[in-house]
C-alpha cells in the first residue's frame, strides 16, 4: 500500500504542476498542445546545466539539482516563447503551432544532446546521465498509518511543486492578473474594454506554462528514468492535458484526475507484484488508469466545458 | 491616412506572392525556402557544405543519382523504398485534414494505424490465404479496424461531450498496451523481438521484387494513396457529405441552423479519418515493415498533422508536403553517411520547415495588408489624376 502512495505522489504530481502550466494557457485562451515539447526542451536545459556546473560541486551535493530545476523552469519558459508568438503575434492555428513546437523540441534536444555529448564533453553519447534524486522521510509522521507514507520516502521535488502549486492557484483566482487571464479565456473582448492588453496577459500566461512544463520535465527526468534522452517523450505532456481537460480547465479537479493517472498506474504495478503475474501482463495492467479515465469521462464530461474563447485568434474589430 | 501609404516592403511581397489565388501554392513554397535557408545556416555553422547536404538528401530519397550503387541497387530501389514510407504518410495525413475539415482534431491516428495494422496482422497476415484474396481483406479489414476506432472517439465526442484530444490519446495508450501484450504472449519472434512476420501473400509491399538486374520493394499501396488523394478531393469539394462536414467545421451553429445533422456529420467524419487511418495503418505494418514493434506507438501519426498542415489541408497539397517530408527523413541516412553529421539534423530541418509553414497565415494576413494598401494607392493616384 505504502509504495502505491509513494510512487503514485512521485508520478502525480510533476503531471499535475505541468497540468497548471497548461490551465494557465488555456484558460487565457491558448490552446497549449505544446506542453510536451516544452517538458522536454525544459528537462534538456535542466540536465545540459548539471552535466556542466556539476563537476563543480562535491559528489552527493544536491545544489545542483535545484539549479537544475531552475533552468529547466528558464529553459521552458524561454521556448515557449516561441508558441507564444507564433499563436499571439503570427496568429497561427494553436493546434498546429503546437504540435510544430513538439516535433522541433524533439529534432532539437536530441541533435544537440548528442552535439553537446561530442563537442563539449568529448565523449559521443546521446543522453545526459543524472544521478537520481535523493529521497526524503519525515521522521514522526511517517509513523501515521496509510497517510504515513505521504511523508516517507518523497522526492524533494514533490514539496517545490506544491509550494508552486499553492501559489499558482493563488494567482489564478484571488489575483488581478488572474481575473484577467480567466477574463481573456472567456471574453477577450471586455479585458480589452477595460484597457488591459489581451496579447500580454496571454504572453505571460504561456510563458507560465513553459516554466512550469520545464519543472514537471525535469522532475520526470530526475524520478523515472535518472537520465535526459529521447526518451522522455513518451506522452507525459499530452496526459497532463488529458489530466486537465478531465478537471475541467480547474486546478482542484485537475489534482485529483492527475492523483488518478498516479495511483492507478502505481497500483497497478502493484497488483502485478502482489499476484505475481508474468511480466507480460503489467501491460494490460498499464491500462487501467486510461480505461478509467474513459469511463468516469462517459459520466462526468456533460458539463464539461472549454474557455468560450480558446483556440480563437484575437480579433480586435470582430464583435 | 498614413497608413495607407504602400510601401516597399508591400510591394516586394505582393511581387514575390503573386495573385491571391495563388496564395495557396506560393506561401507554403516560400515557408520551404526559408526553412532550406535556415537548414543551410545551422549546416554552415557545424562546417558542412548544404549543398552537398541537400543533394545528398535527394540522392538518398532516390530523386537524384548517387555515384556509385551497391550490388542489385540502383536510383529505382531507392526511389521505391522511399515510396514505401511515403505511402503511410499520405494516408495519415489525408485522415487528420478529413477530421480536421470537420473541426475536429484527430490526434490518435498512430493508435488507429496500430489498431488496423495489428488486427489485419493476427486475422489476415498470419493464415495462408491465396494472394488475391489475402490482400483485398488486408485492406478492407485495416480501414475497418481504424473507421470503428475513430468511429468510436467521434460517438463518445458527440454523445457524452468527451474531447477528441482526451479520447485520443487515452485510446493510443490502451492500444499501444494491449497490443504488446498480445504479441508478448501469442505472436513473438524471439529473436528479432518484434511480431513475428507476416505471409508474403499478405503482404501490400512486393519485397524484393526483380527487374532487370536490380531488386526493388514494390509499394502496391501507392496506388490506392493516389486514387485516395483523388476520392477524398472529390469528396470534399463535390458532394453533400463535403459540404456538410467543411460546414460543421467552419461552425457548428451555422451548420445546425442550415439543417445539417452535426452529430451525424461528425461521426461520419471521423469514420472516414479512421478509415484512412487504418489504410496508413496496414500500408505501414504490413507494407513497409512487415512485422509490429512491441510497446511503440509509431510518429507517423504526429508527423502527419504537420504534413497535412504544410499541405493546407488540401489533398493535393498533401502528396506534396508527404514527398517533401518523407523525402527528407528518406534522405538523412545518405547525408550522414556523405557529409558526417548526426541524423537528427534532418528532423532539425524538418521542425524548421513545419514552424516557417505555421507562420504561413500571418504571411499572408501581411500580404493581404499589403495588397489593400497598394489598391488605396493606386486609387488615390486614379482620384489625384483626375482633377
Amino acid at each position: 500500500m505504502n509504495t502505491v502512495i509513494i510512487d503514485g505522489l512521485a508520478f502525480a504530481l510533476p503531471l499535475f504542476i505541468i497540468a497548471i502550466g497548461g490551465i494557465y494557457s488555456e484558460r487565457s485562451g491558448i490552446t497549449n498542445l505544446a506542453l510536451e515539447g516544452l517538458l522536454g526542451v525544459g528537462a534538456f536545459s535542466g540536465a545540459i546545466c548539471v552535466t556542466i556546473i556539476g563537476p563543480m560541486f562535491g559528489p552527493g551535493s544536491q545544489i545542483p539539482m535545484y539549479i537544475a530545476f531552475l533552468t529547466a523552469m528558464l529553459g521552458g519558459m524561454v521556448y515557449s516563447m516561441l508558441h507564444g508568438v507564433l499563436c499571439i503575434k503570427f496568429k497561427a492555428n494553436q493546434v498546429i503551432s503546437g504540435v510544430v513546437i513538439n516535433i522541433l523540441a524533439m529534432a532539437l534536444t536530441t541533435f544537440f544532446t548528442s552535439q553537446a555529448n561530442e563537442g563539449i564533453f568529448g565523449k559521443p553519447s546521446n543522453k545526459f546521465v543524472l544521478t537520481a534524486s535523493q529521497r526524503i522521510t519525515v521522521p514522526v509522521l511517517s509513523e501515521i498509518p496509510v497517510i504515513g507514507a505521504v511523508f516517507t520516502n518523497f522526492y524533494p521535488y514533490e514539496i517545490i511543486i506544491i509550494v508552486i502549486a499553492v501559489v499558482m492557484f493563488y494567482v489564478l483566482y484571488k489575483t488581478k492578473y488572474g481575473m484577467w487571464l480567466r477574463a481573456c479565456g472567456d471574453n477577450p473582448h471586455a479585458v480589452d474594454a477595460a484597457g488591459v492588453s489581451v496579447s500580454r496577459v496571454r504572453f505571460i500566461a504561456v510563458m507560465i506554462s513553459g516554466a512550469l512544463s520545464g519543472l514537471g520535465g525535469m522532475c520526470f527526468a530526475y524520478s523515472i528514468s535518472a537520465n535526459f534522452s529521447q526518451s522522455i517523450y513518451v506522452g507525459f505532456g499530452y496526459l497532463a492535458i488529458a489530466g486537465l481537460i478531465f478537471g475541467n480547465w480547474k486546478i482542484g479537479p485537475t489534482l485529483g484526475a492527475c492523483l488518478l493517472f498516479g495511483f492507478a498506474r502505481s497500483g497497478g504495478y502493484k497488483i502485478v507484484d502482489i499476484l505475481k503475474m508474468p511480466v507480460s501482463f503489467s501491460d494490460l495492467v498499464m491500462i487501467l488508469p486510461y480505461v478509467l479515465t474513459l469511463l468516469l469521462l462517459v459520466f462526468f464530461s456533460k458539463t464539461n466545458r472549454a474557455p468560450r474563447a480558446l483556440g480563437e485568434i484575437y480579433d480586435k474589430g470582430k464583435r | 491616412m498614413k497608413k495607407n501609404k504602400a510601401s516597399l516592403t508591400d510591394k516586394i511581397l505582393t511581387k514575390v506572392l503573386g495573385k491571391e489565388k495563388w496564395y495557396g501554392i506560393t506561401i507554403p513554397l516560400l515557408s520551404i525556402l526559408f526553412a532550406l535557408i535556415a537548414g543551410a545556416i545551422l549546416l554552415l555553422l557545424l562546417g558542412k557544405n548544404p549543398i552537398v547536404a541537400y543533394q545528398s538528401l535527394l540522392q538518398g530519397s532516390g530523386l537524384l543519382p548517387k555515384e556509385n550503387y551497391a550490388g542489385g541497387k540502383n536510383m529505382l530501389t531507392d526511389f521505391t523504398s522511399m515510396l514505401n514510407v511515403l505511402t503511410p504518410m499520405i494516408f495519415a495525413a489525408l485522415a487528420v485534414a478529413v477530421a480536421f475539415k470537420a473541426g475536429l482534431f484527430n490526434i490518435g491516428v498512430s493508435g488507429q494505424m496500430l489498431f488496423a495494422g495489428f488486427v489485419a496482422t493476427v486475422t489476415i497476415g498470419y493464415s495462408d490465404l491465396p494472394v488475391y484474396i489475402a490482400l483485398p481483406l488486408v485492406i478492407i479489414v485495416g480501414s475497418a479496424g481504424g473507421a470503428l476506432i475513430a468511429g468510436l472517439i467521434g460517438i463518445l465526442k458527440f454523445k457524452f461531450n468527451i474531447n477528441e484530444v482526451v479520447s485520443s490519446i487515452m485510446l493510443n495508450y490502451i492500444i499501444q498496451y494491449v497490443v504488446s501484450y498480445f504479441i508478448y504472449t501469442n505472436f513473438l519472434d524471439p529473436v528479432s523481438r518484434q511480431s513475428k512476420k507476416i505471409a508474403d501473400t499478405a503482404r501490400l509491399t512486393i519485397v524484393n521484387f526483380p527487374i532487370d538486374k536490380i531488386k526493388i520493394d514494390l509499394p502496391l499501396g501507392f496506388v490506392l494513396a493516389i486514387m485516395a488523394i483523388f476520392v477524398i478531393r472529390f469528396l470534399l469539394k463535390k458532394t453533400k457529405l463535403g459540404y456538410e462536414i467543411k460546414a460543421v467545421g467552419l461552425s457548428t451553429k451555422a451548420a445546425k441552423y442550415a439543417g445539417v445533422s452535426v452529430g451525424k456529420t461528425m461521426i461520419t467524419s471521423m469514420v472516414i479519418s479512421g478509415a484512412l487511418s487504418g489504410l496508413a495503418g496496414v500500408t505501414y505494418y504490413m507494407g513497409y515493415l512487415g512485422s509490429i514493434q512491441p510497446k511503440v506507438l509509431t510518429t507517423v501519426g504526429f508527423d502527419a498533422i504537420a504534413v497535412s498542415l504544410l499541405g493546407n489541408s488540401n489533398p493535393f497539397g498533401i502528396f506534396f508536403s508527404s514527398l517533401l517530408i518523407t523525402g527528407i527523413t528518406k534522405g538523412s541516412t545518405y547525408m550522414t553517411s556523405t557529409i558526417g553529421v548526426s541524423v537528427e539534423i534532418a528532423s532539425v530541418i524538418t521542425g524548421l520547415l513545419l514552424l516557417f509553414s505555421a507562420c504561413g497565415m500571418y504571411v499572408r494576413h501581411l500580404a493581404n495588408k499589403s495588397n489593400d494598401r497598394i489598391k488605396e494607392e493606386q486609387l488615390q493616384q486614379l482620384k489625384g489624376g483626375e482633377q
